[in-house]
């Protein structure tokens, strides 16, 4: 699956997108796992101290607000990023 | 409106050549030295043939508001000629240019017409407030509408006297789900007594000062329904809708929902 990153999440990771591969019963934590394997420097911008994803971090799943214990399946598309700041 | 940028040599004939590849109503803009009958007793000259044919001459014309004005008409402008558009430009040559630079070519016999008349549907519209409101008008319920309320959204330079100016804002968008949330904003608005059509458009790139970032237009039977219509829709724009904002100030540049 593939994840997008916006804003300054994706400056932390320095890249835009990030292609992930997890077990098939995997959850989308894992999957946040497996980023945050991949892009190291994005780990204190995206979870608190206590291993928690941010209050201030959106993860979206197929367009849609997601828990990290929801389902994820090959081709799903995750993202992550900050409050929302248009207009 | 869709718009491409076409610069350096040979550029007039891509862009006629590009514009024969399209679908709906183009506009072609040119740049040309001089005016050889410009009129000298007036500030504009039209010509109007009885089947519609028309020209036009006159020397208060900017860019921006040429346009502007073709926006609310067309559905394609291909521009050759001029490289200070902050538009999608395809570049012959090595100017330097602001807009995104869509294609960079040594010569005009290396760009395919056919492939930039597709992807030019894919760009980011050019869309100004009065090519917002024409299409609210032509709404199949427009009949029943009497009020029209809009709201625009523009580039801030000073939020106090002794602010540092902002230059420019940058917008990015999470493309897809963004526009999914719009349209399911403007759908849910809809829905009401009295709103027959809300609309929005809002910019991505960099915007600069003075500039407008986003339009919400609401079609509706009265103007109650209306005014309350476009503040839900402008604020739940800004609480949902995945865009960011990066602001740079003559002395600093940070993401804006760091200081929110």
């Amino acid at each position: 699956m593939q994840w997008k990153l916006f804003a300054d999440l994706a400056e932390a990771a320095g890249e835009r997108t990030v292609a992930v591969d997890v077990d098939d019963d995997a959850s989308v934590g894992d999957a946040l796992e497996a980023l945050l394997a991949a892009k190291p420097a994005l780990r204190d911008r995206a979870l608190n101290e206590d291993g928690e994803l941010r209050g201030d971090v959106n993860l979206l799943k197929n367009g849609e607000n997601v828990d990290a214990d929801a389902t994820v399946a090959a081709g799903d598309e995750l993202a992550l990023f900050p409050p929302v700041s248009g207009g | 409106m869709q718009s491409l940028s076409i610069v350096g040599p040979g550029a007039a004939e891509v862009r006629d050549a590009v514009a024969a590849r399209l679908d709906g109503r183009v506009a072609t803009v040119g740049r040309t030295e001089s005016v050889d009958d410009a009129p000298n007793d007036a500030d504009g000259r039209f010509e109007l043939s009885e089947n519609g044919d028309w020209t036009g001459s006159g020397d208060d014309r900017s860019f921006a508001n040429l346009l502007a004005d073709l926006a609310a008409e067309y559905d394609y402008a291909v521009i050759s000629g001029f490289s200070k558009l902050r538009l999608p430009t395809v570049v012959i040559g090595d100017a330097e240019v602001p807009g995104d630079v869509l294609r960079r070519v040594a010569d005009a016999s290396d760009l395919d017409p056919g492939d930039l008349a597709a992807e030019l549907a894919e760009l980011d519209p050019y869309v100004t407030l009065e090519a917002l409101v024409a299409e609210a008008k032509r709404s199949p319920l427009a009949e029943r509408s009497g009020a029209i309320a809009t709201f625009t959204g523009r580039v801030r330079a000073k939020d106090a006297e002794d602010d540092s100016r902002t230059t420019h804002l940058k917008f990015e968008k999470y493309e897809g789900v963004a526009e999914q949330r719009m349209a399911d904003i403007a759908a849910e608005l809809e829905e009401r007594e009295g709103v027959f059509e809300v609309l929005f458009h809002h910019r991505t790139g960099v915007v600069v000062d003075g500039e407008d970032i986003v339009f919400v237009v609401v079609l509706a039977g009265h103007r109650r329904e209306a005014f309350r219509t476009v503040e839900d829709g402008i604020d739940r724009l800004k609480d949902e809708v995945p865009l960011f904002k990066k602001e740079t100030t003559e002395d600093e540049e940070f993401w804006v929902h760091d200081r929110a």
